[in-house]
């Protein structure tokens, strides 16, 4: 045997040891060898070494390689406790092992836990879906997780809270779906399509010529291909879009039954919910103040129904009644109800301002331009920052079966100074700069005028 | 008091004790008297002579001894046996002297061991 050969047995031992004794024992392995010579003393010596680093090695790994000179000190007295230095004794395999099954089981449970299949929902999320196609979805998803309905249902947001489904109706999960469309049944969706949009969709020319479109093309045996319900819905929603030029209709399909009951009032519960979160918001009014110069400021994230935040909202306008301007900060506002706006813009007016039929509560994402828009057309107001979302037209959902659903416009907001409405566009300000200086801006401009 | 490392003691880590009983010896001298004592039954292999020692060592039951005067280069690590050690290798050596007795009264020896 080699003395490399050798080395490699001796790594069966503990670091420890060999940190100590890997000198010596190469030491006794050349001495051995030096003094043990002939074939058959030889073949004795390797035998014996090997033998020697299997026997060996439990008792090395029994040791503490702790400094002895503690044990020697008190070793020696009987009857004295003897102390030993715990912190410098190696970690046992047995310590690591346990370690490693314990990591692992902890991982597999945060996984378990956390319902690891998330990744597919986080993509999607990721993409921007239309307030009909998110509730969709979420309809959808109610499948996979049937009790999260109840957390949905408390989000009153505008348009989705016109589709909520209760749990008992997820549950009822319909067995059909996962069968293919038939024919008849193709041709019922379409027609359901065709007829929502010419009762619903706010221009009934356009709805006409979509219903003829669609007809033509299912005649043409464009949609005999198609088998499943995600697709004929997305192929739907392509070809109704060319024909309206509008890209807020989308027609959607849900895996769940969707329930006849119509749009669906908000639960009692869901507005006291809401009640309590904005109460605990402050109404979303975030910051109320008045500048140097009596400038009033305010700043709130949303335009929350008037029935809770009426008193709040008219207290702060109030507030900053006595000002000689005021700056509204709507950078973070998400938007919300077409009547708040309204109250809001009324001191601007001396009036409240005559809305064009808001008869729904919208989505998020289209009154920020509104108010913005309001101010601007009709010059009471410096629109100051970047170019608004563009949201405009106002979606409702429809019901056209057991599994597919229509989102139509409605409501056209029409500019009374002609010109396009900001649908799609956004609302140009009259200064523009950047949201985060758009403050320091205003600041400037309404300070001057004053200071004069 | 805690179990100690040594209870009962293996025969290597006997060995070692007794082998240390009359002088201080390095590792490979220890292994030689080793194999003296035993009428060369016994040769430690270097795994099991260092653990044992390490072993004597962390029990108190022997120790290094400090020779400062050997040149660097060849230094071998001495041990020599603690007061404690001898107590221990004396009770083990009274252990088998009992089993010894024990075993002649039985008539499982023949005349020729003391």
């Amino acid at each position: 045997m080699s003395e490399r050969a050798f080395t490699w047995l001796v790594r069966l031992y503990p670091a420890a040891f060999r940190r100590k004794y890997e000198q010596d024992t190469l030491q006794l392995y050349r001495d051995r060898m030096r003094d043990e010579r002939g074939l058959v003393r030889r073949v004795r010596l390797y035998r014996d070494l090997m033998v020697d680093a299997v026997l060996g090695a439990p008792q090395a790994w029994r040791n503490s390689y702790a400094e002895a000179s503690a044990d020697t000190l008190a070793g020696d007295v009987s009857g004295l406790p003897g102390f030993h230095l715990l912190d410098q004794e190696p970690l046992r395999a047995g310590a690591v092992a346990i370690g490693f099954v314990f990591s692992i089981s902890a991982l597999v449970g945060f996984g378990l836990v956390m319902r690891l299949p998330a990744p597919v929902c986080a993509a999607r999320a990721g993409a921007t879906l239309s307030p009909i196609e998110a509730v969709m979805d979420r309809l959808n998803r109610a499948i996979a997780a049937p009790r999260n309905d109840a957390g949905e249902r408390a989000a009153v947001d505008g348009g989705s809270a016109q589709a909520q489904l209760t749990t008992n109706d997820a549950a009822r999960a319909d067995k059909s779906a996962e069968r293919p469309l038939s024919a008849s049944e193709k041709g019922q969706v379409v027609q359901g399509v065709a007829e929502n949009l010419t009762a619903h969709y706010f221009d009934r020319q356009k709805a006409l010529a979509t219903m003829e479109r669609l007809r033509e093309l299912e005649k043409q045996g464009e949609y005999a291909g198609i088998v499943d319900g995600r697709m004929l819905a997305e192929r739907l929603t392509a070809d109704v879009r060319n024909a309206t030029g509008d890209p807020h209709v989308s027609v959607a399909y849900s895996r769940n039954a969707i329930p006849n009951a119509g749009p669906a009032r908000p639960t009692a519960s869901a507005l006291i919910q809401y009640r309590t979160v904005m109460l605990k918001q402050n109404c979303s009014l975030e910051k109320m103040e008045i500048l140097p110069g009596n400038v009033g400021y305010l700043k709130f994230n949303s335009f929350p129904d008037m029935e809770v935040c009426g008193a709040s909202f008219h207290k702060a306008l109030a507030q900053v009644g006595g000002a000689n301007a005021v700056i509204f900060d709507l950078r973070d506002n998400t938007g919300g109800f077409p009547e708040t706006v309204a109250e809001v813009a009324a001191p601007l007016f001396d009036r409240t301002v005559a809305w064009y039929n808001p008869k729904q509560t919208q989505s998020a994402t289209t009154l920020t331009p509104a108010a913005g828009s309001n101010l601007k057309m009709l010059k009471r107001a410096t629109v100051i920052g970047e170019t608004t979302g563009g949201g405009g037209h106002v979606g409702v959902f429809h019901r056209v079966d057991e599994h597919f659903g229509i989102g139509v416009p409605e409501t056209k907001i029409i500019n009374p100074y002609g010109g396009p409405d900001w649908d799609g566009v956004g609302v140009e300000p009259d200064v523009k700069v950047k949201a985060v200086d758009a403050l320091n801006e205003a600041e400037k401009r309404v300070v001057k005028p004053v200071g004069r | 008091m805690p179990k100690r490392k040594f209870d009962p003691l293996p025969t290597a880590a006997f060995q070692i004790l007794l082998s240390l009983a009359d002088e201080e010896l390095h590792g490979y001298a220890i292994m030689r008297q080793v194999e003296q004592q035993t009428n060369g039954r016994m040769r430690l292999g270097p795994g099991t002579l260092y653990s044992s020692i390490q072993g004597l060592l962390e029990e108190g039951l022997i120790e290094e001894v400090d020779r400062k005067a050997e040149p660097e280069t060849e230094r071998r690590r001495y041990y020599r046996l603690t007061s404690s050690g001898r107590k221990l290798a004396r009770t083990e050596a009274e252990r088998l002297a009992d089993l010894l007795r024990v075993a002649r009264a039985k008539n499982i020896l023949r005349g020729d061991y003391v």
